[in-house]
């Protein structure tokens, strides 16, 4: 390169993660009460107490203009923070630093940093925060009720063990539109399968009378769950992209790898537990099953989470967190519900297995599409390839994503129905319908064509794929 | 100094003063060596603000004794004697008899909080310069909190841009000593909120000039600029009203009435023939809109007027109905064509009592004004010869109708630079709002919808050729290409191929009608400045 410059691009990253609740600390010097957690940890006492006392700043200044509705985020050059009041006076931040590239110079001169201030979605990054939030909330309940239990120290006890495991697992880089949507990918079932499942849910539900709520789920879709909606969204995504992508690697081990768990000689069936006893075999093992805390608005419980597996099928039981769940409960259900499961699993695959042959094979799908349905959490997509907390492998250019993203932030400035096409400097076509509550969009690589071809190519889509949707023409 | 010249004028109050509001102490005895070809080459020199020359007191002192002659003339002006002759910068009292302004405004109520736009503009040291909506001092202690939220960040090695919250948007901006604040409910981007705040800033550096303002807070750091800006209010005031309801603000273009070519030109003729040395640029406004610019040939190769000038001088003119009897001569600094030195403005209207027509001359001649003037009066008798105000008078905006395509609504036509012609000014082209956007509300309603997209289409990160946005009131379509940036609006139910249609057909009836929309080539003229204040540019 005759400049000799070299550029690196760097993702947007988290930089800190605080919470704190300013009626704990309201005199001088006692600053540091408010803090409730704070990450990095390692970070000077006195700069914590800094960093609070902006956040209050930015948020008492905007009440100003609007004593109801205060600042939910700050952007500065080089980082923005969000802010989220998760219930009175408890206050949740978080800052990330906005993307940026540095430039190498000749001449040993000290490289420059350029921020990309534009580049960052913050409706995005927004989302991503809430649904940290709603995860935090789902597995150590409300602040007030733990405040409740055990006062300032057991809240921050909590906070710290919940916080510090989860926020390595924040991957900012690989989120997108879907991220935004927290929807869920059903499992397409025919009826009759259908129905093995729901009464397979039934028996198990009889014959262990202490389980509250169930839910199934098939090769990370969901089938069948009792659990109301708000709550599910974040169980699922807990489940999808944390327990299961860690459970899963010792299973596609090889048979002689250490990796592979002890079926512990059980020929009778591949069911194992997720959660809880990892051996069911070995009676000196300790165990404990997570407890998540659902329908927080009113009814308040607080439950066991048990996650059972059978190859691809996963089932979930939760069961009031006030029983004491024994090895007995545990060996009692893993030998009803093992060999159901396993039967019930093999059936599913075979079911799938002869659809596939009847719509066709495997091939390039044809339209390139995101869907969500807000009512149902029904999301779809022929553009993800893969999808994990830390990987998004998207068949288009992150910019096109970014452009989905934008027309998403459009339509939720309205509550009506509406379309938007646009073109992109690239000549792609992206179009994004609303209507009723869903929203569809699509991309579409024909450089040359107009507004009115697009309009067919889109109209064929909606025919095949959703023709008893009604989008907007 | 030129006082009783002005009074033998017949002039009124409310003019500017022959001095310009700076502090500036050198001024008066500058004027010979006030390089004005220096200005005109825009070598960037400031011409009377050499801070070399300037002693740090004699800012202090020059602004005590303006700020006692501005009283006085204040209070004259309040008892109604006609004042002539120079008086203080922009003090618009035309037409306020006590009537209860923005600034009487309670800013612990509602209905304060409730307004679209706030602006704020203090100084660094937190003093406040100007609030769009109450008083300054009543909200001396908020915006302190603006600059102590600056300064924090500030302090980190950073810098503040902007907060959102779910109705509004605050965004902050700092232009050398000043520190600008927009708080917006009208959901516009960022980056317009910012480029909004930049005019305000522009506006009061066509008042003050930037160096003036540099040096004034570079030797007093809390100094008031309110002090040099009392008056001036409805200036600002006025510039943030239209930035809200003019499009050319958005499309950074200039407005002009369409008009016969034929009447342009010879209208064109007249201002080329009247001139006089230093002068530079002689415009012609009717409605509010440009009827014609014709600029000096050495002044135009180097730089060209920016819209957001023009749209500075459009305001200033506008936003005061002293302008409006007699002639006034005042100081006025371009900022984007330059913001360091003054030109000299000529302002008069054709044609009282409706004032409608306005002549606007600008020199680098302080002591120009009675050429000038004469440059005005063979204008006027040629224009009288001519008719041309009749024929002015009958110029309108067109209404949308013309074009002749059903479900087209509305647009905004701007055409980009053709190489040829790469110094003409930037224009765009547009109807008169008819119903369903008759009411203010329906076309503030309008104009966010493609300020929006405006914001969409030009994205940084990025950006997009077309969009296309089916809504429940209306369809809308914006456009860019490499020719043009185009902007309408259908009625919802207007099918695909028909506004495919409606475009092609509008297209194709700008061109017919470029002559009549467009000022296609500002004519120019040669004023060969005064041989003894000639400055060869290699000097």
């Amino acid at each position: 390169m005759a400049s000799g410059m070299q550029e690196k691009l760097y993702n947007p990253s988290l930089l800190s993660f605080f919470v704190y609740n300013p009626s704990f600390g309201p005199r001088e010097g006692e600053e540091e009460k408010k803090i409730l957690f704070y990450h990095p940890s390692d970070v000077e006492k006195n700069e914590k107490i800094r960093n609070v006392g902006l956040c209050e700043a930015i948020v008492q200044f905007t009440r100003t203009f609007c004593p109801t509705k205060p600042a939910k985020s700050l952007h500065t050059q080089k980082n923005r923070q969000f802010f989220f009041e998760a219930e009175d006076s408890f206050w949740i931040v978080m800052v990330v630093r906005n993307p940026w590239v540095e430039k190498t110079n000749k001449d040993g001169k000290p490289p420059t940093i350029e921020y990309q201030e534009e580049e960052i979605l913050v409706r995005l990054i927004l989302f991503i925060f809430l649904s940290n939030i709603s995860t935090a909330l789902l597995f150590n309940g409300t602040f007030v009720r733990a405040m409740e239990t055990g006062g300032v120290e057991l809240l921050m006890q909590k906070l710290e063990k919940f916080f510090y495991r989860y926020l390595q697992t924040l991957h900012l880089q690989s989120c997108d539109l879907l991220d935004v949507f927290g929807g869920i990918a059903f499992f397409p079932l025919d009826k009759m399968t259908y129905l093995k499942i729901q009464s397979f849910v039934n028996r198990v539900e009889e014959s262990l009378s202490l389980i509250k709520y169930t839910t199934f789920l098939y090769n990370d879709q969901l089938i069948w769950s009792g659990l109301e909606q708000d709550d599910m969204r974040i169980l699922y995504k807990y489940l999808t992209t944390s327990l299961f992508p860690r459970h899963s690697e010792p299973e596609l081990a090889g048979r002689d790898s250490p990796l592979r768990p002890e079926v512990a000689g059980n020929l009778l069936h591949y069911g194992r537990f997720l959660t809880g006893p990892a051996n069911i075999k070995d009676p000196e093992a300790k165990f404990r099953f997570p407890r998540i805390f659902v329908n927080t608005k009113d009814s308040y419980e607080e439950l066991h989470l048990i996650v059972y597996k059978a190859m691809s099928a996963a089932v979930c039981f939760m069961i009031s967190a006030s029983m004491e769940l024994t090895r007995e409960f545990c060996e009692q259900l893993d030998s009803l519900v093992g060999p159901q499961l396993t039967l019930l699993a093999s059936d599913i695959c075979e079911q799938y297995n002869v659809n596939r042959r009847i719509s066709g094979p495997e091939k390039e799908p044809q339209f390139k599409f995101i869907y969500f349905n807000h009512m149902n959490l029904a999301e779809k997509s022929t553009i993800h390839m893969r999808k994990t907390a830390s990987v998004s492998l998207t068949s288009v250019h992150p910019d096109l994503m970014k452009i989905l993203g934008d027309i998403n932030c459009d339509f939720a400035r309205v509550d009506e129905d509406e379309e938007i096409i646009v073109k992109a400097m690239t000549d792609y076509w992206v179009v994004g319908k609303k209507s009723d509550q869903r929203e569809l969009y699509v991309i579409l690589n024909q450089k040359n064509a107009n507004l009115i071809e697009v309009n067919e190519e889109v109209k064929r889509l909606c025919a095949t794929q959703f023709n008893n949707i009604f989008f907007l023409d | 100094m030129d006082k009783d010249d002005n009074q033998e004028k017949g002039e009124t109050e409310d003019i500017r003063s022959c001095d310009p509001p700076s502090v500036d102490p050198n001024l008066s005895t500058e004027t010979d060596n006030c390089s004005k070809a220096e200005c005109q080459n825009n070598s960037g020199d400031q011409p009377s603000t050499d801070p070399e020359q300037a002693p740090t007191e004699n800012g202090h002192e020059d602004s005590g004794e303006f700020v006692v002659t501005m009283l006085a003339r204040g209070k004259l002006e309040e008892q109604g004697v006609g004042m002539m002759g120079s008086c203080p910068p922009l003090s618009i009292t035309g037409t306020s008899e006590g009537a209860p302004t923005h600034r009487d405004e309670d800013v612990m109520a509602e209905s304060w909080r409730q307004h679209r736009k706030h602006v704020f503009v203090l100084s660094e040291a937190g003093k406040p310069i100007y609030s769009r909506y109450g008083s300054e001092e009543a909200l001396s202690s908020t915006m302190g909190v603006m600059m102590a939220l600056v300064s924090f960040v500030q302090s980190s090695d950073n810098t503040i841009r902007s907060v959102y919250s779910d109705g509004h948007t605050v965004v902050f901006m700092q232009k050398g000593p000043l520190v600008l604040v927009s708080v917006s409910s009208s959901r516009q981007s960022e980056q317009q909120l910012r480029g909004e705040l930049l005019y305000v800033y522009y506006q009061i550096v066509s008042m003050l000039t930037q160096a003036s303002i540099t040096r004034i807070f570079e030797n007093k750091k809390n100094y008031d600029l309110r002090r040099l800006l009392a008056g001036s209010e409805k200036i600002l005031d006025g510039l943030l009203n239209l930035v809200d309801s003019d499009p050319s603000f958005l499309l950074a273009a200039v407005h002009c009435l369409p008009l016969a070519s034929s009447l342009r030109d010879s209208l064109s003729q007249i201002l080329q023939k009247a001139i006089t040395p230093n002068l530079v640029f002689s415009i012609l406004i009717a409605k509010n809109q440009l009827l014609t610019i014709v600029q000096e040939k050495t002044v135009i190769e180097d730089a060209r007027l920016e819209p957001a000038d023009v749209h500075l001088l459009l305001n200033l003119i506008g936003a005061s109905s002293a302008f409006q009897a007699g002639e006034i001569w005042t100081p006025i600094c371009l900022p984007l064509f330059n913001p360091d030195c003054y030109f000299y403005a000529y302002i008069s209207y054709l044609d009282p009592p409706e004032c409608t027509v306005c002549l606007l001359l600008l020199s680098t001649d302080k002591e120009a004004f009675y050429a000038v003037a004469e440059c005005k009066r063979r204008i006027e008798e040629a224009m009288l010869t001519q008719s041309s105000l009749s024929l002015i008078a009958k110029a309108h905006c067109y209404s949308v109708s013309q074009v002749g395509v059903s479900d087209l609504r509305h647009f905004m036509y701007k055409p980009f630079d053709i190489p040829d012609h790469h110094k003409q000014l930037t224009q765009f082209t547009s109807p008169e709002m008819e119903a369903p956007y008759s009411t203010e509300e329906e076309r503030r309603r309008l104009l966010d919808l493609y300020r929006h997209m405006h914001g969409r289409i030009h994205s940084s990160s990025r950006p997009l050729k077309l969009i296309y946005h089916v809504a429940e009131r209306e369809t809308l379509l914006a456009w860019v290409t490499s020719k043009f940036e185009l902007y309408t609006c259908f009625s919802p139910l207007v099918t695909k191929a028909c506004a495919i249609n409606a475009i092609t057909k509008l297209l194709r009836w700008i061109k017919k009608e470029e002559d009549r929309l467009f000022i296609r080539y500002p004519p120019k003229y040669s004023t060969t400045p005064n041989p003894s204040k000639t400055h060869d540019k290699n000097e």
